[in-house]
Parts: C-alpha cells; sequence; structure tokens
C-alpha cells in the first residue's frame, strides 16, 4: 500500500509538478516514458514518488518515444490504469503509436509538455506537437496554468476511461511558461481525489484469462471504415457529453469551472481573440485593460481542442464583429489551424465576424502585453469599419520586415 | 505586483531560490508565480530567473518585466549581462560582490544613481554552507532591504522549505539567510 | 476480419479487438480444442482445407510419438492426444508437408499424397518400405 503525502491547501508548484501529483494520485499502474525536455520532471517526479514508497505501480523505461507509447498500449491493453509524458520530437516519434491508442480505445492519459519541433532546434514552448496531433483521435484537453494542468490531470482519467469513452487523452501545458513556471496550486487530499477518480475499472482486458480478446486486429476495405466511423462518433457525442459531466461533478467538489471553452470579458464583446496556452491569461489581463477603456474586448480560451466544440464557438461568437486567432505553430503554407476551424464556425452565423489569423511565439518568442494590446486595436479597426483593415495573416513580433499574407 | 529578476549561473540556485521565496510568499495568502529562462541549459552558463507576487491571481506569462528588485547572485553577470534592463528609477539592485558599493559603482557606471546594495553572497555561503551557492543569502538580504517579511518567521518558512536537506545543511542555510541579513549594506 | 453484413458502423465492440469465444470460459488452457466455445470471429471456425493441393497421410505403424510434427505444424493441425500423435485437423491443414519434413522414422510415418486421392487404405497398404543405408 503507497504512502499518502499530506499536501497544504496551496502547494507552490509548477506544472511539471502538477500533472506528476496528478498521477500519483490517480495511482496509476504503469508509466512507459522516454523522457523529454520540456517534459521530463513529469515522469521523473513520478519515479521519485514511486522510489519513496508513494505509489503501486511501474515505471518502465523504454528506449523510444515509440517504444514509450507502445509501452502504454500494451499496458492499457493488459488492463491497467496507465499514463505518460511526452513533448516535441518524442511526441513526433510517437504519432504513428497514437493512432494505434486511439483505435484500440485505450484510455491511456498523456501529458503533452508543448514545445517547439526542430529545425531548428529549440526547447522552448510553442503548439507545434499539439497541432500535430490533433487528428490522432485523442481527447485533446488544454491547460492556461499548472493549476489546470493538474485539475485536468485528474479529470482526464474520469472521462477518458468511461466505458462509452474508451479514448486516450491528451493534457496540454505550455513548455516552460507552465511547465517550469511555479504558481499556488490548489490541492485536493489525496483521498478525495483519489475518490473523485474512481478505481480503474478494466475493459476487454488482455489478462482478463476468462475472456481472451484479440486486440489491434486487421480490417480492410470490408470494416476499417466503419471501425472508424464508431470511433469518431464516440468522440463526438460519448467523450464530449463525459467531458462536460465530469467538469459539473469537479466544480461541485472545487468550486472550479470549466467547460469546452473559457470565456472571459465575452459579454456583449465587439472583439475578441482566439488562443491557446498562456496567452489566453495575458490575453485576459488586457481585455479587462481594454474594457476600463470602454473598448468590448473578450477572450475564448480553447479548453477542448478536440472534439472541437464547434456550436459553443458559434454561439460565443454570433454578435463578436472581429476575431483574432491566434496561432502559435507555423501553419507552414496555410492560414493557422484556429483560423480555418474559427473560419469554419463563423460561416453558419447570420453575421460572420471578420477574422484575422495572428501566428506568434514560435520557439517560445515572448508574447507580451503590448503585443495583444495592438491585435486588440487591429480588430477594434475592423469592427469598426465593418471590414478586414490589416492583411489576413500577419506574423507578430518578428525581427526583420513585416511578414503577411493574404 | 511585485516583480523580482534573478541574475545567476546554471547551478546557482536561482531557480530554487526564486522557488523557494514563491513557497514562503505563498503561504501568506499572496498570489505568486517563479520561472526562468535556461539559455543553453549547462552548469554555469548565465541565466535568469523571475518571481512575481500580487494580492490578485496572476494572469501575465510574458517574460517581459519592469523589475522592481534585481538580484545577482553571481558576480560576473553584474558585467556581462545588462542587469539594468527595462528597470526604472525605483528598481532596487541587490548585487554580489566582493567589493564595497563604491568600488562596485565605479567598476560599473550604469549603476550609477540607482538603489544599489551590495554583499557578498559567494563568501558568506562558503563559510556557512561550505559550497558557493550563493541563493539563500541572497534571500536573506532581499528580507533585509525590501521588510518584506519578519525574520523569525521567514527561516521557520525556509526551513520547511528545504526540509528534504541534511540538517547539517538547512542549519548552514539558516546562518548563511542571517548573516545575508545582517551584512547588506 | 469475418466479414458479417448485419455489421454496421455502430454494431461492432469498440477497439479493434476480436473475442476468442463466445462466452466466458474458464481453465481454457485444459480444455481441448473441440470443447472450446470458440466464437464465428476465431479462425478455428474457418475451413482452409480447400487451400490444398497435396495432403499429409498418416500411418500410425511407424510413428514414435516424438510429437516433432506437433511441434513444427505452424496451423496446429496434428492432434495429439496424452503425448500420442492421433491424426490430423483436416480443417485446419493447408498441406504445407512440413510435418513429412521432421518426420524422423524410417519410413517416415507421414508423407504427401495429392489431395483428390481419396482411398487412404489404399495409400497405406502401398507406404514404402524402409529405407537401407
Amino acid at each position: 500500500m503507497a504512502d499518502k503525502i499530506d499536501l497544504l491547501d496551496i502547494e507552490v508548484w509548477d506544472g511539471n509538478m502538477a500533472a506528476s501529483q496528478a498521477m500519483r494520485q490517480a495511482q496509476i499502474d504503469v508509466v512507459a516514458a522516454y523522457p523529454i525536455t520540456p517534459s521530463t520532471p513529469v515522469v521523473q517526479n513520478y519515479s521519485t514518488f514511486l522510489a519513496n514508497n508513494q505509489i503501486d505501480g511501474e515505471f518502465v523505461m523504454v528506449e523510444s518515444e515509440h517504444a514509450a507509447m507502445s509501452g502504454c498500449v500494451g499496458a492499457s491493453a493488459a488492463g491497467g490504469r496507465v499514463a505518460t509524458a511526452t513533448s516535441s520530437q518524442g511526441f513526433a516519434l510517437m504519432c504513428e503509436v497514437l493512432y494505434q491508442a486511439s483505435g484500440m480505445r485505450l484510455p491511456i492519459v498523456m501529458h503533452v509538455v508543448n514545445r517547439a519541433l526542430a529545425a531548428p532546434l529549440n526547447v522552448n514552448g510553442d503548439h507545434s506537437d499539439m497541432y500535430l496531433g490533433r487528428d490522432s483521435g485523442w481527447i485533446q484537453a488544454d491547460a492556461f496554468n499548472a493549476q489546470e494542468a493538474y485539475d485536468l490531470g485528474l479529470m482526464a482519467f474520469k472521462i477518458s476511461e468511461d466505458h462509452k469513452v474508451r479514448l486516450p487523452m491528451m493534457i496540454h501545458q505550455d513548455g516552460f511558461m507552465t511547465s517550469h513556471t511555479a504558481q499556488g496550486v490548489k490541492t485536493l487530499s489525496d483521498d478525495v481525489a483519489y475518490n473523485f477518480i474512481g478505481e480503474f475499472k478494466p475493459m476487454n482486458a488482455m489478462l482478463d484469462l476468462d475472456r481472451p480478446a484479440t486486440h489491434g486486429v486487421q480490417t480492410e476495405e470490408d470494416y476499417h471504415y466503419e471501425f472508424k466511423a464508431r470511433q469518431h462518433h464516440d468522440l463526438m457525442t460519448f467523450a464530449k457529453a463525459k467531458t462536460q459531466e465530469v467538469f459539473d461533478e469537479f466544480e461541485t467538489l472545487t468550486g472550479r469551472k470549466y467547460s469546452m471553452i473559457q470565456e472571459y470579458d465575452m459579454e456583449g464583446a465587439d472583439i475578441a481573440i482566439v488562443c491557446m496556452g498562456t496567452s489566453v491569461e495575458t490575453a485576459r489581463l488586457v481585455a479587462t485593460d481594454m474594457r476600463t477603456k470602454g473598448i468590448k474586448a473578450g477572450v475564448i480560451g480553447i479548453r477542448i481542442i478536440r472534439p472541437w466544440p464547434f456550436e459553443e464557438i458559434k454561439e460565443a461568437l454570433k454578435d463578436v464583429k472581429a476575431v483574432a486567432a491566434l496561432d502559435r505553430s507555423s501553419p507552414n503554407g496555410a492560414l493557422g489551424m484556429l483560423y480555418n476551424e474559427l473560419a469554419g464556425c463563423l460561416l453558419q452565423n447570420a453575421k460572420p465576424s471578420i477574422l484575422s489569423n495572428y501566428v506568434y511565439g514560435l520557439g517560445g518568442r515572448d508574447l507580451t502585453k503590448d503585443n495583444i494590446k495592438q491585435v486588440f486595436t487591429e480588430l477594434k479597426a475592423n469592427a469598426d469599419t465593418g471590414k478586414l483593415t490589416t492583411p489576413t495573416q500577419q506574423w507578430i513580433s518578428l525581427n526583420g520586415e513585416a511578414l503577411n499574407f493574404f | 505586483m511585485l516583480e523580482i529578476r534573478w541574475y545567476s549561473r546554471a547551478g546557482q540556485g536561482a531557480v530554487t531560490g526564486a522557488k523557494g521565496l514563491a513557497d514562503v510568499v505563498s503561504t501568506t495568502g499572496k498570489h505568486v508565480q517563479a520561472f526562468a529562462f535556461y539559455g543553453s541549459a549547462k552548469r554555469g552558463a548565465a541565466m535568469s530567473a523571475f518571481n512575481r507576487v500580487s494580492d490578485e491571481e496572476i494572469l501575465t506569462h510574458e517574460k517581459y518585466m519592469e523589475p522592481n528588485y534585481v538580484l545577482v547572485i553571481d558576480p560576473a553577470l553584474t558585467y556581462s549581462t545588462d542587469i539594468t534592463e527595462n528597470c526604472n528609477e525605483d528598481t532596487v539592485y541587490i548585487i554580489t560582490s566582493h567589493l564595497s558599493k563604491e568600488e562596485l559603482i565605479k567598476s560599473q557606471p550604469t549603476l550609477e544613481g540607482k538603489k544599489v546594495f551590495v554583499l557578498d553572497c559567494m563568501t558568506i555561503a562558503r563559510e556557512t554552507i561550505g559550497r558557493a551557492i550563493p541563493n539563500t543569502p541572497m534571500l536573506g538580504a532581499l528580507m533585509k532591504v525590501s521588510e518584506m517579511y519578519e525574520m523569525d518567521f521567514f527561516l521557520e518558512n525556509m526551513k520547511r522549505v528545504l526540509k528534504k536537506l541534511p540538517q547539517k545543511i538547512i542549519d548552514g542555510n539558516m546562518l548563511a539567510i542571517q548573516r545575508a541579513y545582517d551584512e547588506v549594506n | 476480419m469475418a466479414k458479417n453484413e448485419n455489421n454496421g458502423w455502430n454494431d461492432f465492440d469498440i477497439g479493434a479487438l476480436l473475442f476468442s469465444f463466445d462466452k466466458e470460459t474458464k481453465n481454457i488452457a485444459t480444455t481441448l480444442q473441440e470443447d472450446r466455445p470458440y466464437s464465428n470471429s476465431n479462425s478455428f471456425t474457418a475451413s482452409v482445407a480447400d487451400w490444398r493441393v497435396m495432403k499429409p497421410v498418416f500411418n500410425k505403424e511407424f510413428c514414435i510419438d516424438c510429437q516433432f510434427c506437433w511441434i513444427y505444424c505452424p496451423d496446429m493441425s496434428i492432434i495429439s492426444r496424452d503425448k500420442k500423435m492421433i491424426g490430423i485437423d483436416m480443417d485446419h491443414c493447408k498441406g504445407c508437408g512440413i510435418c513429412v519434413e521432421v518426420c524422423p522414422t524410417n519410413p517416415k510415418s507421414l508423407l504427401m499424397y495429392d489431395e483428390h486421392l481419396e482411398d487412404e487404405e489404399a495409400l497405406i497398404a502401398a507406404w514404402p518400405a524402409k529405407e537401407e543405408k
């Protein structure tokens, strides 16, 4: 039996420690991992807990991230509660197995500490790896700070392991800006946290010798399409419903409210920034500041990236005149992912907002309040004139000549 | 909001210092933030760490900072780094050096007219902790200069923050904090 | 996987998995194959007999029950009970001939014949004699 840890009501944790503590409190059976900056401390802390008898489980050191996710797939199919963490290049190497995990409907929880993708090599935070995973069939949640990495880290097991859902879940946090930034985190006691998550209930476990199952079967044109349709359906319906249900339960328990999208200062907003990660919080500050100057500015943070909150965004933006999509990943030959996804939502509104796209913060480039103020100023001009007054896509805080497209 | 910027070399404990400070401040009900930039992430490389303290929830995640305090725990960084970047006239500098305040300002004229405090964290750390880890002495100096907390309260809380270390090291750190508090000027 | 015309996208078990048996089983390892409740999607319920061009014929007279054929058969088609070779599962044998290759007796206890030769008694009656070396 693992020893418990008496936590303070508010612990000063960085995002990595917050994620590790959520993993500890969930009493994971297996972590298979290949540590990589900036997510290294997530699994390093876990192995310390294990060595200190603060968890009953197994830490499997493997030879690559591909093997790490493969180990997670094996352990999860065998019938255990499984989690891991990765970043950047490691995430990229895992990609093949991510699709196996979701197709096999294995409820693996993974903390993805977002970091840029090489080349050039860079250890700092942007959303390139997060974007890379968005068609992999995983539920993707985004934490904007350490508190949320902890909260979502607890909730993820409850969502993912539900027998109708049974889909793996990633919790994203910004490399360094969240992962290495210590802030006050309101904690749950070990017992309260574990009771909230609940016992792991195996389903079709390979180690259930009374009902042997073959996992990872082959289907060709006969049924592959039907399997994928079922998976998409369950992600769109069951995963979404369960996520909301768990958010509600968590709010009852802690008073902390989570929703598919997080709206800040959006009441009667004329202009809005839509973004993810720590930028959401910095943008909130600027929006509040704008409000004091009589400019109706708001911010929407995307909490659940997959399944994409189409209806919620449509509704939230229906009366907003001008919207900026902030993408922290190089679109490499297109408008940013958020721009395109938002455009799809806006298209169905009676009066679609004027939409513009800002690429920012690649490789950890600072996003300052001044940068955000500038975006709001441009949005206001769009709203006032009723047309796009800037190029559709701009690269902000970029050294050298201005770069923009369309 | 109170903002603090640390200058250090990787391995000298600026991150631990910043996080330790955040930990202590957090127990008083204030909101805190502690983070760092690692640059090339090798021991000995110049790096900076940051603290924010506020009565309100801290939402900003920008790295840009106009600090109230600049803490320099490696003597050479006063010369090789622009420690006055984005500072204002109220910014207070606490700098580790074997020089006197006058000698220091003479050797680095950009500090002319600034609010500068000096102490020798390196010597204090070596003589109390036994190793040149200048982070906790700097916190003692900060307590003196900022009058942030009563010394007894701060020492008690630092004992809790450092509780995983061997008792001898904890005792050394307590001495270091007290000496720095007494010696900074 | 086995195709069933009634399987729409919402009719499958979730996950890319198939169950070997239709119901819960106890002590499956000690249950003989013919007594196991194999599901329709298990390969045991499918016959590959028509894949064969040649078939192995078993002559009990020379068999020493060494179990080589049982170990080497890639389709688990050698039927052995209490470590005695008793015959071949002709639903799953594909006629590869490996059992004949590994049979150590002289003459061999297993030989390959054309699939269409039906009179096995006649084949056994005309079994080759011991080879002198």
